[in-house]
């Protein structure tokens, strides 16, 4: 397709210019105050994160099990008190480690921070379901410095790299909108998780390879993949991208081994307090991959679950079956567009390929929880100059598809609060569109907003408790599976720029 | 404009869950009070401890508000029901503040209308309606203030009279700021320059050069206005008998000197000369006030006794204050000019808030706010307004004393200074860097050691519930030297004409 068809379709629209992210920092410019302008954004993002972490997180006040805030707590107890070798096997029926060990160091290392300024918050056994102001304030922190340290400096590095040289303005509304995106507000400083910090990871390892520093970048997505094992999504599409860098660079096969070098190392140095018996790295990786526990729990907006609502595929398939069902379901899903970045390994395909890799397994793979969604949410976000209303789209469906969750804790005002922010500063209705994808986006909306309404107001017919669930999960599975074709046809049809290694060709002359 | 408005609402919705404070159920049992019993009780119930204090507009505002409480929840409306703060409670009150603060944003939009659409008047405009003050207290009547202001300027004197009037009715706070209004109204308003053959512009200068003929029919309008706001105000009550009662309520004889929490005025500093002395005084063998000695520790609300220095009554205070006022109102008189009216406001704003009796640390917003509109004047102007805002707001932040709380209030304010600052140095093209005098720097970057003091230090060092009176002074007596120091060079540049 030309661009100019794709114009037509008014899907290559860029941002517009009367959006009040633009019109905010088009007025510093032009008064000469854009020195400002990171320094604010930041300011700005950590603010939002900071008010909504004044909300309950998940589990608060609800014993016995309480919630993720709970579990997150009880490892960073867990590791202050106990040797290594107990970590994976410690009482496992309350909030067993089920994170690869670089979350473990993490929480050791947050507990004995936490320990020092109020023992009794980390106490071993007795602190189970320890609730108070302080303790949440603290917690609430660890995610807010790591998330600084991390992620939000990725995000202006990574901004820097895309548009830096397209002028001060393109990369700081990137980076506002970025830091803005709602899902990963909500989840981490709301329900309480450190998703950042794998999402960090990960996006300074595509900065590295951005900045064809390969060995570096795999170092920083092991170090991802170390703190939770859920980057595999991203991992078949980050091996083909090096695999095919490999290919195409000078001394490919020097930059295959140091890759390898670096993979291995980086793992074994963060499993190496498991390495030395076979029961313990086999109890790490049973904790890490609970196969057992089936191929789905709850509703979530994935593949198998809508299929279940006519299928019982649980009933008819026992697990060995579902398993297999589910790997060939998903390397299928996820081996053209793979594929194709393995032959042609440039910086716009990785990114697609990111998102097309990681929607594939969240719609195919096992054991999907609705969080799972933040992991294409990333590459999504970061293509938010290049494809505005794909992007808002995709991330409005997904904050619509955790509402149940979000509700269960509480978070229902925040839920609104955060995802309206970030529209109305992107200004995405301002992106001019073809007649048929305004209507395709007025039905989308107009839905949401029925559902939202209804579900307020009516309450579900006795038979049908879930109803409303269920629906959400059908509406939102088929918008995701829209999305997986799209960025897959995009991905498909990028014009690829020439120039782009020609800098590299050039130093190595 | 309006995206400030969506982002300020959005903003302040986020911030529903913060700390409440007794304002809030303060708030809660005026809505009970005026909903659920007649008009002649109003001033005299008092199941709860936060009896009606503000004059009548006030608890009609408080009944009006309270007519659309029922659809978020009844129970918040029975006057017995002390402290209650279900979610839809806590909900609507937080609401009521957003809406209410239209009523500022209105104002705001007039003042540009009024004042001019430049730049400065963006960011002036902007600063004052996303003030962090505001983060805890009610815009709405800072609104009110800045639509009679705006009158002013545009010189509809009876309209301004009128809304101050009416602002008085509704917070009698802002008598803190009548002798300005009074002062520049009978000047302005009630004396007209005879007209004079002007021989080219200034007419300004050939206005009070000559004399003004005093125009009783003005006078008689104003007085008039003036008489029927108190006059709709007061009148049921006057009616009933019943305004012993509430003046008593109003103007509630309260113990001590300083607050609770020391307000940062020159007592504060008086307070702390005193403790200085007292360990000086131990050194040296003086004689001592005993009683002094045991109260001052506690920290309570209670009457202020000092070891050294003379006591002080409120009588003092109140001599003090009315001859800090009558300085600045003298110039005002002989020179009637609106910019001077504006200092005249501050500085009465200032003189009350400096020397008064039991002042409460809000009223520093009394100074802020409408000191906001000069601040990007001239270089002097926006130097003062820095330090300031910066002592000023500072001395707010113990209000909001959870952990929560201090990233948001920290955050916040240093954004607001990070976007008001710059813009208005750039408006009067000078450098960031050019406008401060590097003791004023050093002052600033006192307060960020004093904030990581009170925050984490003390408690390392001292242990927690030790000495907790301690940061609080500290804060008190250190912003309290910024906001003395604003007073004394914008009364000394005022006078001299130099500002």
């Amino acid at each position: 397709m030309t661009k100019s068809k794709m114009q037509q379709h008014g899907v290559d629209s860029p941002l517009a210019k009367n959006t009040p992210a633009h019109r905010w920092f088009q007025i510093l410019v032009q008064n000469q105050t854009f020195w400002t302008a990171p320094l604010v954004t930041v300011l700005f993002a950590l603010f939002v994160r900071w008010a909504v972490a004044l909300n309950p997180y998940s589990g608060f006040q609800v014993p016995p099990m309480f919630g993720d805030y709970e579990a997150q707590r009880h490892w960073m107890e867990l590791t202050i008190h106990l040797p290594i070798k107990k970590w994976y096997r410690y009482e496992l029926q309350w909030w067993g480690l089920d994170y690869p060990p670089l979350t473990a160091y993490h929480s050791w290392l947050c507990g004995i921070v936490g320990s020092w300024i109020n023992p009794a918050w980390f106490a071993l056994d007795e602190s189970r379901g320890y609730e108070s102001p302080d303790s949440k304030h603290f917690m609430r922190a660890t995610v807010v410095f790591w998330e600084s340290i991390i992620f939000i400096p990725a995000v202006l590095v990574f901004t820097q790299i895309c548009y830096g040289k397209q002028g001060h303005l393109k990369k700081n509304i990137a980076a506002l909108l970025i830091l803005l995106q709602p899902a990963l507000i909500i989840i981490d400083h709301g329900h309480f998780q450190f998703n950042n910090i794998m999402l960090g990871t990960t996006l300074w390892a595509i900065n590295c390879f951005m900045m064809q520093q390969y060995a570096l970048g795999s170092f920083f997505f092991c170090l991802s993949l170390g703190f939770k094992q859920m980057a595999l999504y991203y991992a078949p599409a980050v091996f083909a991208f090096l695999l095919g860098r490999c290919f195409k660079e000078p001394n490919g096969i020097a930059m295959f081994i140091r890759l390898g070098v670096t993979v291995v190392a980086t793992f074994g140095v963060l499993l190496s307090p498991f390495l030395t018996s076979v029961e313990d790295i086999q109890q790490v990786f049973h904790r890490v991959f609970p196969i057992a526990r089936g191929l789905y729990e709850d509703k979530v907006a994935n593949m198998w679950c809508a299929v279940n609502v006519v299928v019982k595929l649980r009933q008819l398939f026992d697990l060995q079956t579902t398993i297999r069902l589910s790997l060939v379901a998903t390397v299928l899903a996820m081996l053209p567009s793979v594929i194709h970045l393995g032959f042609n390994p440039t910086r716009k395909r990785l990114m697609y390929g990111l998102v097309c890799c990681s929607m594939s397994f969240f719609l195919f793979s096992f054991q999907v929880h609705e969080k799972s969604i933040l992991l294409p949410a990333l590459p999504v976000t970061l293509l938010i100059l290049e494809e505005p209303w794909a992007v808002s789209m995709f991330i409005n469906v997904a904050m619509f598809s955790m509402f149940p969750l979000l509700k269960r804790e509480a978070l229902v005002l925040p839920y609104f609060l955060v995802t309206i922010l970030w529209n109305y500063l992107a200004g995405f209705h301002t992106i001019p569109m073809s007649k048929v994808v305004k209507l395709l986006t007025s039905i989308c909306y107009t839905v949401i907003l029925v559902w939202h309404i209804a579900e307020s107001y009516i309450p579900p017919p006795q038979a049908l408790p879930d109803l409303y669930t269920v629906l959400n999960v059908l509406f939102s599975c088929g918008c995701y599976l829209l999305a997986f074709l799209y960025f897959n046809w995009r991905q498909f049809n990028l014009v690829d720029n020439a120039t782009e290694y020609t800098d590299h060709r050039k130093k190595h002359q | 404009m309006l995206n400030v408005l969506v982002v300020s609402s959005i903003v302040k919705l986020l911030l529903v869950r913060a700390y409440r404070s007794t304002d809030f159920e303060v708030h809660r049992n005026w809505l009970a009070i005026t909903y659920s019993l007649p008009i002649s009780e109003w001033y005299y119930e008092k199941t709860s401890e936060w009896t009606l204090d503000y004059p009548p507009f006030f608890a009609w505002f408080e009944r009006c508000l309270a007519t659309f409480a029922p659809l978020a929840d009844e129970k918040m409306l029975q006057v017995d029901n002390l402290n209650y703060a279900s979610e839809n409670t806590v909900l609507f009150q937080r609401l009521t503040v957003i809406v209410s603060e239209l009523v500022l944003y209105w104002a705001i939009l007039r003042y540009r209308r009024s004042f001019g659409s430049k730049y400065v008047h963006w960011v002036i405009a902007g600063s004052i309606f996303l003030h962090p003050g505001f983060l805890i207290y009610n815009g709405f009547l800072y609104g009110i203030l800045l639509h009679s202001i705006v009158e002013m300027k545009k010189r509809r004197y009876l309209l301004s009279g009128f809304l101050f009037a009416a602002l008085l009715n509704f917070k009698h706070i802002y008598l803190y700021m009548a002798p300005a209004y009074f002062v520049y109204l009978l000047k302005a308003y009630c004396f007209q320059p005879i007209p004079t053959p002007t021989e080219n512009g200034h007419a300004d200068r050939q206005a009070y050069a000559n004399v003004s003929r005093f125009s009783l029919a003005n006078f008689v309008k104003l007085g008039a206005t003036v008489a029927a706001v108190f006059a709709i105000s007061l009148g049921p009550f006057v009616y009933m008998g019943q305004i012993p009662q509430l003046l008593s309520r109003l103007f509630p004889f309260t113990r001590g000197l300083c607050h609770a929490y020391w307000a940062p005025n020159f007592w504060a500093l008086y307070a702390g000369a005193d403790r200085v002395l007292i360990i000086i005084g131990k050194r040296l063998g003086w004689s001592l006030n005993q009683d002094a000695l045991g109260s001052m520790t506690r920290g309570f609300v209670g009457d202020t006794k000092f070891a050294v220095l003379p006591q002080v009554d409120a009588i003092h205070t109140l001599i003090i204050t009315v001859i800090a006022q009558l300085i600045p109102l003298q110039l005002l008189w002989r020179k009637p000019t609106f910019n001077n009216f504006l200092t005249s406001l501050v500085l009465c704003g200032f003189a009350s808030f400096l020397f008064g009796w039991h002042v409460h640390e809000k009223a520093i917003l009394l100074i802020l706010i409408p000191y906001s509109l000069m601040a990007a004047n001239t270089k002097a102007h926006l130097r003062i307004f820095i330090i300031l805002s910066a002592s000023g707001i500072y001395s707010l932040f113990p209000l909001l004393f959870h952990s929560a709380e201090t990233p948001i209030k920290t955050i916040f304010t240093l954004t607001w200074f990070l976007i008001v600052l710059p813009s208005l140095a750039r408006t009067l093209h000078t450098p960031l860097r050019a406008v401060l005098h590097p003791l004023e720097y050093l002052y600033l970057v006192g307060l960020v050691v004093l904030q990581l003091y009170t925050d984490v230090l003390h408690t390392v060092i001292f242990g927690t519930g030790k000495l907790e009176f301690l940061p609080l002074m500290m804060i008190s007596i250190y912003t309290a030297l910024g906001v003395c120091y604003g007073w004394v060079r914008l009364m000394v540049g005022y006078l001299n004409g130099t500002i």
